[in-house]
């Protein structure tokens, strides 16, 4: 297996699966977490996440196709997709389609919990990765947490790219529709305006 | 150019007087000690702040062996903060600035933090973490701000750990005494909710789950947990930080760097990540005038901007990703 990535949440490899290029992703343990904390994190991540690629599929969004998990070891085996990741390659266009596709996420009730653009591969489509910290909620505040997220990746890793935010948010009205949308963004400004020190107007 | 800066935002009055090459000449404080098993009061911090004022100016200038002659600018916590406080430390700048006809510059606390830590570490462009009682955000700085990369969704880390201390009768700040306890656990780990929300951390759910604990388990154990897993999420925090900014430094900054177990994740973190670790020297962690007057020096020689007195402003709301840096 070669090692591809040493990202934050896990190791990415690059391996076989039945003679086809495929990826394992490997939640290694981090020293700096005690055991019990440790473990309990990276075999819960797991789980919601081969559960939770497999069920945004059905939302209509694309992601990875899983091979195989093991929760033991906090392995997930899955479908190598080729592209660069979308925090490199960033456009408004695409800006809209990941709006379109939180949208999606939030109709099946799923909250993706880290919706930031390296978690998006571009290559003729957008596949969205990393469920690690995703969970179902009905509730617009998750939601809103989620809108939040990416609102803030794009106004700091992205600042110099006009135009992001608004079209995220016409990608997401698209799919959601109108009323939810804006109360959605309410929702956003509510917690924005719960933040330290902000201004309330 | 000799600086003299001005903090007063929680529970430290401080005055200093710092050079152009950021040599601190002098550094006095006075720090508002709240009762047992209570927290600042605003009110009451102020009035400290107001008695302490004329005592702790005097000693910085002494300290620094320099009159209000040789004062080339004045610099002042302007926010955020508590606003009683604050305005103490606008009074004394205003009037300091006013009578003695020097420039006066309004400063943004956590940018003092900031800028003094990298000055002290000699930290590049780091990524930032910003831990204390007012603060809990991890910054990077692009296009001309600070930008925000991360932060808490409610309380601050130094409210985690100050409101658990306080609802179990320790004295404010608690931090130095939780970490003295969780040193004496056997290291017996209870599990506490973990939530980290991308770069987000959230620490109020935790917060009620410790205090509920602390009923049934040894104080010593509930300590280190509530430690353990609050600093890990903030260490996983900033390891996802440094995965997507790809800074090679990270800076610790803020009262909540002085604990060591904090700053032994962050270096674990930091080793994974291959990037250099910095913590600011631990005297210079908490608030005081030092960052106000060195970040002062920085904005007036690259701005020559002062504020006229009147326009002296101090404001309890002002986030750091608000305020443009004309410097870096």
């Amino acid at each position: 297996m070669q090692l591809l990535k040493q990202g934050a949440e896990a190791d990415i490899y690059v391996t076989e699966w039945h003679g086809k290029k495929a990826v394992s992703k490997v939640r290694s343990p981090k020293a700096y977490r005690h055991e019990a904390l440790d473990s309990a994190v990276r075999r819960q991540r797991t789980v919601h996440e081969a559960h939770l690629m497999s069920a945004a599929k059905a939302a209509g969004v694309s992601t990875p196709f899983v091979h195989f998990v093991d929760p033991d070891n906090a392995e997930i085996l899955m479908e190598f997709v080729q592209g660069k990741q979308a925090k490199d390659a960033l456009d408004v266009k695409m800006c809209m389609q990941i709006g379109r596709y939180a949208a999606l996420l939030h109709g099946a009730n799923i909250i993706h919990g880290d919706l930031t653009t390296s978690n998006f591969i571009v290559n003729n489509r957008l596949v969205l990765l990393d469920f690690g910290l995703s969970y179902y909620s009905e509730r617009m505040e998750d939601m809103a947490v989620d809108v939040r997220l990416i609102k803030e990746v794009f106004t700091s890793a992205h600042v110099g790219l006009r135009g992001a935010f608004p079209a995220f948010v016409r990608g997401y009205g698209s799919v959601a529709g109108k009323k939810k949308t804006s109360q959605i963004l309410a929702n956003v400004k509510e917690i924005e305006q719960r933040g330290r020190y902000a201004r309330v107007e | 150019m000799l600086c003299l800066g001005i903090e007063s935002t929680a529970h430290t009055f401080g005055c200093a007087v710092v050079d152009e090459k950021g040599r601190i000449l002098s550094d006095a404080r006075a720090v508002y000690r709240a009762p047992e098993g209570k927290g600042i009061h605003p009110r009451e911090a102020s009035r400290h702040h107001i008695e302490a004022s004329h005592g702790v100016l005097k000693e910085a200038l002494s300290q620094a062996g320099a009159g209000m002659k040789d004062i080339d600018l004045v610099g002042y916590s302007a926010g955020p903060g508590l606003g009683p406080c604050l305005r103490v430390g606008a009074v004394v700048a205003r009037t300091v600035a006013g009578y003695h006809k020097k420039p006066l510059v309004p400063v943004n606390h956590a940018l003092g933090h900031i800028e003094l830590g990298a000055a002290l570490t000699g930290a590049s462009d780091p990524l930032v973490l910003l831990v204390s009682g007012g603060h809990t955000m991890i910054l990077a700085f692009l296009e001309k701000r600070w930008r925000v990369f991360g932060e808490t969704l409610d309380i601050t880390i130094g409210q985690l750990l100050d409101q658990f201390g306080r609802a179990m009768g320790f004295a404010s700040p608690c931090g130095g005494r939780i970490e003295k306890l969780a040193s004496e656990s056997s290291g017996q780990y209870l599990h506490l909710p973990y939530v980290v929300k991308g770069n987000d951390v959230s620490f109020s759910g935790m917060l009620t789950a410790a205090v509920k604990l602390a009923s049934t388990s040894k104080m010593a154990d509930v300590c280190y947990s509530l430690q353990e897993t609050s600093f890990a999420m903030l260490a996983e925090a900033v390891e996802r930080a440094l995965s997507f900014t790809g800074k090679k430094e990270m800076m610790i900054v803020g009262g909540v760097s002085a604990n060591k177990r904090l700053a032994q994740m962050l270096e674990m973190a930091c080793e994974r990540q291959a990037s250099r670790f910095f913590a600011c020297p631990i005297k210079y962690a908490g608030d005081n005038g030092a960052q106000i007057a060195w970040t002062a020096i920085l904005d007036y020689k690259k701005t020559k901007k002062a504020v006229k007195i009147p326009d002296a402003f101090a404001t309890q709301s002002w986030r750091l990703d608000t305020v443009d840096v004309a410097w870096r």
